[in-house]
């Protein structure tokens, strides 16, 4: 069993196919990097993984539970999957390390004196054990985007899922969000990470997804498909990008 | 006639008094208005079609009707249609609560509104059900978002309080109208009551803006 499993999964708004049925399977400890034209779909897929969309038509089961299921179900998925977002998505008004206790106290229902010892813990490791009594607004993107992996960490996930984790910021303030992700790539923590950053594909990722209009196009290593782009279509984007 | 200062200090025990009634009846009112207009809200923006519908008849109709009609009608209709009886406070306090509610509903409607969707999706990401979510990740926020207009609209219920003189409630106009029918002193009299409430919007809205100064954010 796969840690998440698309099962002929199908996304669509309206009338409009954004995910065209789907089979897929991620395994634990894999780091499934998506990439693909801006409305492929890339998001799409990801919001479907913690049920932050609903699917059209087939199955996905993450740890096993569908986000067909029960609220409850759709409850655990969530706990199981953090979600990294473009926008950081802090809570304006608490603290990096308030930001960071939210998910132990009001998800996993610990005391304040344990959530307190966790988001410490993990400050500590996204390099931000001396900034933990600032605002997000005090904080540089860069250091915004650390707060809200930890943020995800500390409800103890399974998965983690990252929607172009560093594409709204500044060129010199990337590789420090990239380094935290390989940090807990290399710790073993399954990810799946919608990224442009072709270098950590390649040096991180155990697997390339190139997703096009709603397909899943390519699927192997990174390595080898960006060395040797095997699509006409790959080659156009990846020049894109650069 | 020249302004006689006796008048008024002779007149002040009765406004002030007069002025804890329409302090006793804002305060209901905006207690009640402000748990009525949150749960209208909510329902107007997070409940299905058969609570958002009626929350909207509701908001429609208080916008849309006059404050004294409103009162008159809950002050005389009401009782005669539920076969009750009603103090002219009661109907006052009442009048105040669903009048000042579906101000608050819009207010705190759009305070919800204005809270990013990201920081929703963010708390639901974590695993939390959505209740929780509206209680820890928007209300701080919308809360925030909704004090300006929130000071506009308890300063606007203590305005709309001498409005129940029509029904005989003995509120600060309504005692400065008595008081004046019997000595005449116009003057003196429209000249207190309106400083009492010179003074207490003004402390009213000190207060407000304190408030909304201590929970600004950085
Ligand atoms: N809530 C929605 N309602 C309607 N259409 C939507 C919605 N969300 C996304 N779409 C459409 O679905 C398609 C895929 O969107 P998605 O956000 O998944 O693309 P993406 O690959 O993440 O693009 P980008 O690189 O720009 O982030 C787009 O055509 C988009 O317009
Ligand atoms: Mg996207």
């Amino acid at each position: 069993m796969s840690m998440i499993e698309f099962r002929q999964t199908t996304k669509r708004f309206g009338a409009h196919t954004v995910l065209h049925p789907l089979d897929l399977g991620i395994e634990s400890g894999e780091v499934a990097v998506i990439i693909g034209p801006s409305g492929s779909g890339k998001s799409t897929m990801l919001r479907c993984i913690n049920v932050l969309e609903t699917i059209s038509d087939g199955d996905l089961r993450v740890d096993d539970i569908s986000v067909l299921g029960a609220s409850r179900d759709v409850r655990r998925i969530r706990l199981e999957a953090g979600m990294v977002f473009q926008q950081f998505n802090l809570f304006p008004n608490l603290t990096a390390i308030q930001n960071v206790m939210f998910g132990p106290i009001r998800a996993r229902g610990r005391s304040k004196a344990e959530a307190r010892e966790i988001a410490a813990a993990l400050l500590q490791k996204v390099g931000l054990a001396e900034r933990m009594n600032h605002y997000p607004s005090q904080l540089s993107g860069g250091q915004q985007q650390r707060v809200a992996i930890a943020r995800a960490l500390a409800v103890e996930p399974k998965v983690m899922l990252f929607d172009e984790p560093t594409s709204a910021l500044d060129p010199e303030l990337r590789q420090e969000v990239l380094k935290v992700m390989q940090t807990l790539a290399t710790e073993g923590m399954t990810m799946v990470v919608v990224t442009h950053e072709m270098s950590f594909a390649k040096k991180v990722g155990s697997r390339l997804l190139f997703l096009d209009a709603g397909h899943v196009v390519h699927d192997g290593n990174p390595v080898d498909l960006l060395s040797a782009p095997p699509s006409e279509r790959f080659r156009d984007f990846l020049q894109h990008i650069d | 006639m020249s302004f006689d200062w006796t008048a008024i200090t002779a007149a002040l025990p009765e406004l002030l008094e007069g002025l804890e009634l329409t302090i006793l009846i804002a305060i209901a009112g905006l207690i009640g208005g402000t748990i009525v207009g949150v749960l209208t809200a909510i329902g107007l923006n997070y409940g299905n079609w058969l609570v958002a519908a009626p929350a909207q008849a509701y908001v429609a109709f208080i916008r849309g009707t006059p404050i004294v009609v409103q009162v008159m009608f809950v002050y005389f209709a009401l009782p005669i249609m539920l076969g009750i009886r009603l103090s002219s406070t009661s109907a006052a306090i009442i009048t105040l609560i669903v009048n000042s509610g579906a101000y608050t509903a819009e207010i705190v409607r759009g305070a919800l509104d204005s809270v990013p969707v990201g920081l929703r999706e963010a708390g639901l990401a974590m695993g939390l059900s959505f209740r929780k979510v509206l209680a820890y990740v928007i209300a701080p926020i919308a809360f925030r978002r909704a004090l300006p207009a929130m000071g506009n609209q308890v300063v606007a219920v203590v305005k709309d309080t001498s409005i129940f003189l029509v029904i005989g409630v003995g509120e600060l106009t309504r005692r400065g109208q008595e008081i004046m029918s019997e000595n005449f002193r116009a003057v003196e009299i429209w000249t207190a009551v309106a400083l009492i409430y010179l003074v207490v919007i003004s402390l009213l809205a000190f207060s407000l803006r304190v408030i909304e100064r201590r929970s600004r954010l950085p």
